[in-house]
């Protein structure tokens, strides 16, 4: 490979694509590879430690004049296989964001912290003996601290967040406002196309300025390809430079580093592992146990308009179930993806539509433990082939919040709701209709479900033998090469992972300064 | 010789069934075939017809260019798939026949035996089938359910928000553009959101606004 050296960037800066007229070669101490939270969190960390840190993201930044408002035009600019990637075996929608930032861009901002009884889990089942909750408290606590993380006030909750609430009020089940990582929110209930109004603390806002003004210097439009390795140690990585949105390639990029920190996301990372010759994987673990939490989705249609246009995306939330394997909460995103589940077709399906402003849509994450997957390199591409099955016992557990969403619906007034399950009617008007969800088997592609949270496909575990990383993050093969992404986790989070992804993150980078 | 003539005539009216008759390619379409435009069009009639419950039906809503604009943007892959579910569907009524004696590609079908043909798929058995009529609908939903006439009419349409100057404002040019372009610098940054909540009598951002008479 020819590779010239570039003008010696500015320290703390931040290079996009229209400046690239040549190949890039880089010497570093740290390369981070990915700027999503997990990336973003690692690079502000070793550069406020003073060391010299390179992040590297293969989309563009992006600023409010460049997101759409339209939703199929905004996914296709803002994640990866234009938000139309799936998985084979159990079919489950899911998504990847391709801008600087990553996810925290495009996503509704939730930051709770797990239940202890999961780190517990995690501990004892994956020998993880520093990694109980009590050990990841500071971490949570600097996150939270430094993105404003606080519940969502209730003069943005608007009323499709708060029937939610009195619903759960009236049947005896604690609810909350969610933690999130805003500021100023205005309730406008764009999360998913990106905040206009700058409220939401994602990464290309918060810790990335603040990493460059630590010195950290951030190439995008950069597409790591291979991790360079010599068996026993790594010694940087390479890809290439790619237009924003089309892909398309051009001038060589590589970055020699004495540490890599892969936080490429958990489709991602292992597909880059298997490129660079199976890296990182005696045991046989990189790419297998992928995992998701699988959401179902209620809708219910109230008696009078409750202007769902207004109010935080996501506002509410009931951590009630978290032990039975499911979290329940609020849900907006634009009305044609929230339409996409509406069932009929013609003038059946108009009338729904014209319904939509009385409309509130519910939503619960499920714990499929029992649900396994794996992620491959697709043929001479980046893009991962996701393989997934949703087990029986997982779907009960689906069938299950699906009934107590239908209880909340019908206890906060609602008219009818619709569950999507086939076998059901499309319409419920009452909860007696909703019966079959506790009393019957429905099999697994009998409801629509999406997972856009993805983990442990790079395991931690404590046994070199068992896991890819160590809790630590660092891989158990390779002494310098660190994964920091919701790969490592050794099972879900039962909650949002964002939040405990940084965590975690944040703890890896302290770690990694000390040995710096 | 009788064979060949039967081969050939086959042959023609399969090339005529998937290629013939479609009207002329609109010049204003990148990506989509006259024959894709033609089905888009009739899909969109059959999913979203003109029965008063909404403002536009979905051929008023002008799918084949909503879509048209949206594969520009898609990755080959990606703009392969929905183009092959398109055919797909256009043609399929060779193996689910519609009611009634032909054999007429989709978009030939009366509005009332497309939508009653489509209705089928979404009830269907077969797992596959009502993944591919999800797939048909979400496409044809995205396009109909964004028209800002349709949001407007059931009060969905963004509203317009003034957004601060931060620190992407300063520190990233606009995707594709060089730092050359970023008109602002850190001496010009505003107050960040307060937190007050939005007018939802506010006015829309100007995309979403009605054509002035």
């Amino acid at each position: 490979m020819s590779v010239e050296a570039a003008p010696e960037a500015a320290p703390g800066a931040v290079r996009v694509y229209a400046e690239y007229d040549r190949d890039i070669h880089e010497e570093t101490d740290v390369v981070v590879v990915g700027s999503g939270p997990s990336g973003s969190v690692v690079a502000f960390e070793i550069a406020q430690a003073g060391h010299r840190v390179v992040l590297l993201e293969e989309g563009p930044p992006l600023r409010v004049e460049d997101f759409e408002l339209d939703a199929s035009r905004s996914m296709a600019r803002t994640m990866r296989e234009a938000g139309l990637r799936a998985t084979t075996g159990s079919v489950i929608s899911t998504m990847q964001a391709i801008c600087l930032g990553g996810g925290s861009v495009v996503n509704s901002a939730i930051c709770p912290r797990p239940p202890a009884f999961v780190f517990d889990r995690w501990s004892t089942r994956f020998d993880l003996a520093q990694t109980t909750r009590a050990d990841l408290e500071p971490h949570f606590d600097a996150v939270g601290e430094f993105l404003g993380i606080a519940p969502t006030p209730e003069a943005v909750q608007g009323q499709r967040n708060l029937l939610f609430r009195d619903g759960c009020e009236r049947l005896g089940i604690s609810s909350e406002p969610i933690p999130r990582n805003v500021r100023g929110c205005r309730g406008s209930g764009e999360c998913f196309t990106g905040c206009r109004s700058h409220a939401k603390q994602s990464m290309d806002i918060s810790y990335i300025p603040a990493a460059i003004e630590s010195g950290a210097q951030v190439f995008t439009s950069v597409q790591v390809q291979k991790v360079r390795s010599n068996g026993s140690r790594v010694g940087g990585v390479e890809g290439q430079v790619v237009e924003p949105f089309t892909g398309r390639r051009s001038h060589r990029v590589r970055v020699d580093a004495r540490y890599v920190v892969l936080a490429a996301g958990c489709m991602a990372t292992p597909v880059l592992l298997q490129h660079s010759g199976s890296l990182a994987n005696a045991s046989g673990q990189v790419g297998r146990n992928l995992q998701f939490h699988p959401g179902v989705a209620v809708a219910g249609i109230f008696p009078e308009p409750i202007n769902p246009q207004f109010g935080a995306t996501q506002g509410y939330h009931s951590l009630a179930f978290l032990e039975e394997g499911f979290k329940l909460e609020t849900l907006w995103a634009p009305a044609p993806v929230l339409a996409v589940r509406t069932p009929g077709s013609g003038a059946e399906l108009q009338q729904r539509f014209a319904e939509i402003s009385k409309l509130a849509v519910w939503d619960g994450i499920i714990s499929a433990d029992h649900s396994l997957g794996s992620v491959k390199a697709r043929w001479r591409s980046l893009d991962p082939a996701l393989r997934w099955n949703l087990d029986p016992r997982d779907v009960k557990t689906m069938l299950r919040a699906l009934y107590v969403l239908s209880e909340i619906f019908f206890a906060a007034g609602a008219q009818k709701i619709m569950t999507g399950v086939r076998g059901m009617p499309d319409e419920l008007f009452s909860l007696e209709e909703a019966e079959p969800l506790r009393s019957e088997v429905f099999p697994p592609n009998a409801m629509l479900t999406g997972g856009n949270h993805a983990f442990c496909t790079t395991r931690m575990h404590g046994d070199p033998k068992q896991g890819v990383v160590d809790e630590f993050g660092r891989c158990h093969d390779l002494d310098n090469l660190y994964i920091a992404d919701t790969g490592i986790f050794p099972q879900c989070t039962s909650v949002n992972p964002m939040f405990t992804g940084m965590a975690l993150a944040r703890r890896q980078a302290l770690q990694l300064v000390e040995r710096l | 010789m009788i064979v060949w003539t039967l081969i050939a005539m086959i042959a023609a009216w399969a090339g005529f069934r998937l290629f013939g008759g479609y009207p002329a390619p609109e010049a204003s379409l990148e990506v989509l075939a006259p024959r894709e435009a033609a089905f888009l069009d009739a899909a969109a009639e059959a999913m979203f017809p003109a029965v008063g419950v909404l403002p536009i039906s979905g051929r008023e809503a002008e799918l084949p260019r909503y879509v048209d604009r949206w594969l520009v943007l898609l990755p080959p892959r990606q703009k392969f798939l929905i183009r092959a579910l398109l055919f797909l569907v256009e043609q399929a009524t060779i193996f689910f026949p519609a009611p009634g004696p032909s054999l007429r590609r989709f978009s030939s079908l009366s509005p009332p035996a497309r939508e009653a043909w489509l209705r089928a798929w979404g009830e269907s058995g077969l797992g596959l089938r009502r993944l591919v009529f999800t797939s048909l609908r979400a496409v044809l939903t995205m396009g109909y359910l964004g028209h800002p006439a349709v949001l407007r009419h059931v009060h969905l349409a963004p509203l317009e928000i003034k957004t601060p100057i931060g620190p992407s404002e300063w520190l990233y040019p606009r995707a594709g553009y060089p730092p050359s372009s970023i008109e602002y610098s850190e001496a010009d940054r505003t107050p960040p959101s307060d937190g007050t909540p939005l007018d939802l009598r506010g006015l829309l951002h100007p995309d979403y606004r009605a054509p002035e008479a």
